[in-house]
């Protein structure tokens, strides 16, 4: 199956987004914004309609659409401090609204549901490397603002005490969610996105290990569920999203069970003794 | 030092002010203990010492370079993030931008907690917890330290340990120590100086001093007290 070019690029692009997802989704599941990841997801599929209506690469239009809502999102914060999960509501309502208007009065002439379900026969080289440089730039900016991102992440307010400009980071995150995103498109499409951001993290968190740690664990389980993913999507002919998103469940019940199981037998092991 | 000069503040524009015309000076050196009622402003007090409030009036002049703060424990804490304990200190180590990285494994033994350098932040008790929070901000050498309530919900041990570092480095090191307290034995054993808000005034005065004025409020009179 890999002779087949189209799944060449899939592979290549399914790597890149098993990194990134999990990079971005252990800060968006600790600081408890794994909603926002999937709001700004769902806001991407305006990105999509207006990248497809203008003939701009929908990749790109949705990474700047995305960025735009993650930015309106942290905006709105400010004004909305007790009622977080309102903020949501608002931006889903403006980019999902936009995303059906310009869909369903047909100004769009191609298939919406590749980008909705994800797809791996509609993968082109040019996607690929739209998706290799926002891959690139965005895991170097994570690489780089590592540490400030941990210490934000860990205690917001000694963060801001110690100096970091805890708004300018926050906008630069909002910027990396929407590339990660934008990332993702294609392969997993909008519906399941948050599948990869969150549930990767939320598996390596079973380990109970330290923040280094649960995050590269968290990317291994990413990369399992993206691959095992698109393997299986390829045999029975379903669209890689839905596959990768009960793939991530099931490697979450399965860790979470061995996690038990781990724990009865050690505790029945010390009653014995 | 810090010079507080005419502080008035209040949380909502045009409501009843929490701090009305503080004035307080602080040397360096000293070791205060901020001491009220719940309620009084004594964590709103610290907020603008640490310059994340702005007083409605008045000015606070503060010519301390290097702040620390080490915030009540169990405000923010979530026990189920996974962090080491030596993250923690290498993240905060980067922000000062601090090159010695010895810096984390002396603070720890400062603290006398080197055997949790790869412990989880949530698997330590109240205590080692709040030893590691002040080891932090003893990492970048502070000028000044800044700390709410430091015995809330810690072990009696361990707050013993931490008194007596918090005395050692402000006689010895004399770094500048402000604790908001509830803990008034610890404050009179360890300050040099109590700052004793009530009903949004305040004044600064010794422990011995402090003693004579509240006993009696706090006692129901010296009849109570000497019995």
């Amino acid at each position: 199956m890999l002779h087949y070019s189209f799944m060449q690029n899939a592979f290549m692009i399914s790597i890149l987004i098993s990194i990134l997802c999990p990079l971005i989704g252990m800060f968006l599941v600790l600081r408890r914004y794994s909603m926002i990841g999937d709001t700004l997801a769902h806001a991407s599929l305006a990105g999509v309609a207006v990248g497809l209506v203008t003939n701009i690469n929908p990749i790109i239009s949705a990474f700047f659409v995305t960025s735009a809502f993650g930015i309106i999102i942290e905006v709105l914060r400010e004004n909305f401090k007790r009622y977080a999960e309102l903020i949501l509501a608002i931006t889903l309502s403006l980019s999902v609204g936009i995303a059906i208007t310009i869909i369903s009065a047909g100004a769009v002439h191609t298939n919406v549901e590749s980008f909705l379900f994800g797809s791996i026969l509609t993968v082109t080289r040019g996607d690929l490397y739209t998706v290799l440089v926002l891959s690139v730039i965005s895991i170097g900016t994570i690489v780089g603002l590592y540490q400030q991102l941990v210490f934000l992440t860990f205690d917001e307010e000694g963060a801001k005490l110690a100096g970091i400009k805890t708004k300018f980071i926050n906008y630069i995150f909002a910027v990396l969610v929407a590339a990660t995103i934008s990332v993702a498109i294609r392969i997993v499409g909008v519906l399941v996105i948050s599948s990869l951001i969150a549930l990767p993290v939320a598996t390596a968190l079973q380990l109970q290990k330290g923040f280094k740690i649960t995050m590269i664990f968290s990317i291994v389980v990413s990369f399992v569920d993206i691959i095992l993913g698109l393997i299986i999507s390829y045999w029975i002919n379903a669209a890689p999203g839905g596959v990768t998103a009960l793939i991530s469940v099931c490697l979450l019940l399965l860790t979470i069970l061995l996690k038990k199981l781990h724990v009865y037998k050690f505790s029945s092991r010390q009653v014995k003794s | 030092m810090i010079a507080v000069k005419n502080l008035w503040f209040s949380y909502t524009p045009g409501g009843a002010y929490l701090l009305r015309n503080l004035n307080l000076t602080i040397k360096d050196g000293d070791y205060i203990s901020v001491l009220g009622e719940n309620g009084s402003g004594k964590s709103t007090l610290i907020k603008l010492l640490l310059n994340s409030l702005t007083p409605v009036k008045g000015t606070i002049v503060n010519d301390f370079t290097k702040p620390a703060y080490v915030s009540q424990r169990f405000e923010n804490l979530n026990s189920q993030f996974p962090i080491t304990v030596y993250e923690v200190l290498n993240c905060y180590r980067k922000t000062l931008k601090i090159k010695d990285k010895n810096c984390i494994s002396n603070s720890l033994a400062l603290v006398k907690m080197s055997d949790f350098s790869q412990a989880l932040i949530g698997t330590l008790s109240g205590g080692q917890c709040q030893k590691i929070f002040i080891a932090r901000a003893l990492m970048g050498n502070p000028d000044v330290l800044i700390l709410d309530e430091p015995s809330n919900g810690i072990d009696q041990m361990s707050q013993t340990e931490i008194y007596q570092l918090i005395k050692k480095i402000n006689r010895g090191n004399k770094m500048t120590v402000i604790s908001v307290e509830h803990n008034i034995k610890a404050a009179m054993e360890n300050s040099t100086l109590i700052y004793h808000i009530t009903q949004g005034s305040g004044h600064l005065c010794t422990p011995d001093v402090y003693i004579n004025e509240s006993l009696p409020i706090n006692t129901g009179g010296d009849r109570y007290a000497s019995l």
